[in-house]
């Protein structure tokens, strides 16, 4: 055991000497944590608009009324002017503008509004809608919050249309003489005069549209009433930044593959430079070098854990001293099975750089299956399948098990389990070949 | 003290140890001097128990070397072929940490550190990197961790391939410092200077045999001439050098051919008589004492640098 002590003692020296390998365990992690921290941004200020042309060209007040939704849109921002060439003269864009500026990627969308959005006899509002889907979640943004908007907007503009297309379809004396009808059917239900009743029906004006939706009444309002989604959320409520708490456990994951299989690969570098050799003609066995490599990859995962994890805590919010037990529990079991992933790599290729090519592309692999860069649901069902048979899944799910449903030991047992069997199981074997000197 | 008994290894196709025993008795300064190839690194790693020996055994006094008995390792001091230190660190933490792995307690380990940094001249360089030392510096290094733990055998492989002349003989020196304190010292090369200069007795080891073994003497004495003709390469045209092929097996070196003169010629007399025939010159003749190199050169047909 002292001797493992002292060889654990050895690669710990040797790791500190060695700056790259300092800097790429603790400080890429850390850089990655301020730039997943800020786009899942806590408190919602911190994340930018999405930024689309808005050209307005009718004077219709509808179109007046969807400007004025858009301009006041907590996902959107609209760009209505653009600086002339000068420098000085900001310009308003037109139509054409806008397709130019979508085409040549400086912007994601362009809405435009033509001067047939809505006239007296359209029996249909008009958009164009420009888009460039380079990004395809920023496009997806900006169409879902568009949609929102415009039925936001509908239930006080639809009747009307509703009442020009059965002119166009009954004609002008079917439809009134329709209305009329209906205006009875109020009148005689609700108490309505009929009059009062169709001038609502109609009329558009600045008063009604731009009314704020407690004033209209209900029956108008139909869109919210007709579907009622009854949401509450149940998990993670109080989380102070849900985005980073979600995400963090699956790239510490992947980090952690990455430094700990370094650590397990360093038997090769001993093996080249000569110290492997030299270790072994002291009173040193193989078996002690594994372990003690396999000891430190533990003791160097677990501080890299703590420190991405603290740091998280530090800057961002994420909570991790409420369920602080069970998250070390975890910690622990993950850095185990990274070594072990680490140890078989080592254990299977017969040089560093083979070891090196084969780690960095199953890391990746195991990362994008596992969850580490998405959600797994995103991926097909028989995807999801192999997902389960990755080391990132379980220990991911863990995490997210621990900082998200802030669950107990009961929780997280099956995740560790499965940890800790891989981790002893892969072990076993890469000591056995170590034993018959295969590396 | 160091008994290599019928050792045979083989690697895949290569046999690189072909029935090898030795008897090398305490306080010898022992040479293993071989060609590239011979097999030399790949015996001393099996005397030092890295790599496990197809057949045979190898005793240190009376205990078999096995991966199981560890603690008979403490006996022997390796000095590997490559350097073989943690680059990274400085002088004195890798002395440090082969120090503890050897199990010296620290007190003893420290005045043992000065004492090894003192022998290989590192003293004021003990806190710099070893990356930033000369390779003639890594080397004495690489030397003096073998050294820490008192160790009655020291094994050195080939220790001043790429050395300054300068370290090189500090080198020399040490060893036979450490030979004269009662040290056992096998020592491989393929410098045949070397082993003339450190060795008291020597074996010659070719394609994994040992094909002689003896004193410095002795092996000489194998040879028919005791002395060897070498003629300036300036001094022989290609008639010239026909004839001297007539007279004997001729081997070429860099600036000078070697005449080994076959039956009719052991005479100088007889040699020197015939060159001046061909019009050579006595000052492009030289007659010099054979060497290792020569017996060598007499037992396999090439030269050891070949
Ligand atoms: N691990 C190995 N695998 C395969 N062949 C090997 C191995 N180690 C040595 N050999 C072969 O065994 C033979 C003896 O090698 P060895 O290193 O013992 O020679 P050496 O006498 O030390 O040479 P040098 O003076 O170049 O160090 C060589 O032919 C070498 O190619
Ligand atoms: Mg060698």
């Amino acid at each position: 055991m002292r001797t493992i002590i002292r060889l654990v003692q050895k690669d710990a020296a040797r790791f500190l000497n060695d700056k790259r390998a300092v800097i790429l365990t603790f400080l890429v992690p850390m850089v990655l944590i301020i730039i997943f921290g800020n786009i899942f941004g806590g408190d919602g200020g911190t994340r930018g608009k999405a930024s689309l042309i808005l050209v307005n060209e009718s004077n219709s007040i509808v179109a007046k009324l969807f400007e004025t939704k858009l301009d006041s849109s907590k996902a959107l921002l609209p760009v209505k002017t653009y600086v002339a060439e000068n420098g000085k003269d900001s310009i308003k864009f037109d139509e054409e503008t806008a397709k130019e500026w979508v085409r040549t990627g400086k912007i994601s969308a362009a809405v435009v509004m033509p001067k047939d959005f809505f006239t007296d006899t359209s029996t249909a509002i008009k958009f164009k809608f420009f888009y460039d889907p380079k990004n395809e979640i920023e496009s997806n943004i900006i169409q879902g919050n568009m949609q929102q908007l415009i039925f936001t907007a509908i239930p006080k503009i639809i009747p009307i249309l509703l009442q020009r297309r059965s002119i166009s379809y009954l004609g002008k004396d079917s439809t009134s003489q329709f209305m009329k009808g209906i205006g009875n059917v109020v009148h005689q239900f609700y108490g309505e005069s009929p009059d009062s009743f169709m001038k609502k029906w109609t009329q558009i004006d600045s008063a009604s549209l731009f009314s704020s939706p407690k004033d209209i009444s209900s029956e108008v309002n139909f869109m919210s009433n007709v579907i009622k989604f009854d949401s509450e959320q149940l998990v993670g409520k109080k989380i102070i930044n849900p985005g980073l708490t979600r995400s963090v456990g699956g790239w510490a994951m992947m980090f952690l593959l990455f430094s700990l299989t370094g650590a397990a690969t360093s038997i090769f570098e001993e093996k080249n430079e000569g110290t492997l050799k030299r270790l072994l003609c002291m009173p040193v066995t193989r078996a002690n070098i594994l372990w003690s490599k396999y000891i430190y990859a533990i003791l160097l995962g677990v501080t890299q854990l703590l420190v991405m994890f603290i740091f998280s805590w530090a800057l961002f919010g994420v909570e991790i001293f409420a369920n602080f037990g069970n998250l070390l529990i975890l910690i622990i079991a993950s850095a185990a099975a990274a070594v072990s992933f680490g140890m078989l790599i080592t254990s299977i290729s017969t040089t560093y750089s083979q070891a090196n090519g084969i780690s960095t592309l199953l890391i990746l692999v195991m990362s994008a299956l596992g969850g580490s860069w998405f959600p797994t649901s995103f991926l097909p069902g028989w995807m999801q399948v192999i997902s389960k048979g990755t080391l990132t899944y379980w220990s991911m799910e863990g995490f997210l098990q621990v900082l998200w449903r802030h669950s107990n030991f009961a929780g997280i047992a099956e995740n560790v389990l499965v940890l800790l069997v891989i981790a002893f199981l892969i072990n076993s074997y890469a000591l056995i070949r170590f034993r018959r000197g295969i590396i | 003290m160091l008994k290599i008994s019928h050792v045979v290894k083989n690697f895949e196709n290569i046999n690189a140890l072909n029935n090898v025993s030795l008897n090398i008795p305490k306080g010898e300064f022992f040479g293993l001097l071989g060609p590239n190839g011979a097999g030399k690194s790949t015996l001393m790693n099996i005397i030092i128990g890295y790599l496990e020996a197809d057949s045979g055994q190898v005793y240190i006094g009376e205990e078999q070397i096995s991966p199981q008995n560890i603690q008979l390792r403490k006996k022997i001091g390796y000095v590997p072929q490559e350097v073989s230190l943690y680059l990274e660190l400085s002088a004195y933490k890798n002395l440090k940490i082969f120090g503890e792995l050897y199990g010296i307690a620290s007190k003893k380990l420290e005045t043992k550190i000065e004492y090894v940094l003192d022998l290989v001249q590192l003293k004021d360089r003990k806190k710099d990197p070893v990356k930033d030392f000369s390779g003639g510096m890594k080397r004495r290094l690489n030397l003096a961790a073998s050294l820490l733990h008192d160790p009655e055998i020291v094994l050195c492989d080939e220790p001043t391939v790429g050395v300054d002349p300068q370290s090189r003989n500090a080198i020399f020196d040490m060893l036979s410092e450490l030979n004269k304190s009662g040290k056992t010292i096998v020592y491989t090369t393929h410098y045949m200077e070397e082993a003339e200069r450190l060795c008291s007795r020597l074996a010659i080891i070719d394609h994994g045999n040992i094909i002689a073994i003896g004193t410095l003497v002795e092996l000489i004495n194998l040879l028919n001439r005791k002395d060897t003709i070498k003629i300036q390469k300036t001094a022989l045209t290609q008639d010239k050098l026909s004839v001297l092929r007539e007279m004997g097996m001729v081997n070429e070196f860099d600036f000078y051919f070697e005449l080994m003169p076959k039956d009719g010629y052991e005479k100088n007399s007889a040699i020197f008589g015939k060159l001046e025939e061909m019009g050579i010159p006595n000052d492009f003749i030289q007659i010099s004492r054979a060497t290792l190199e020569d017996v060598f050169l007499n037992l396999t047909g090439r030269s050891l640098r070949d």
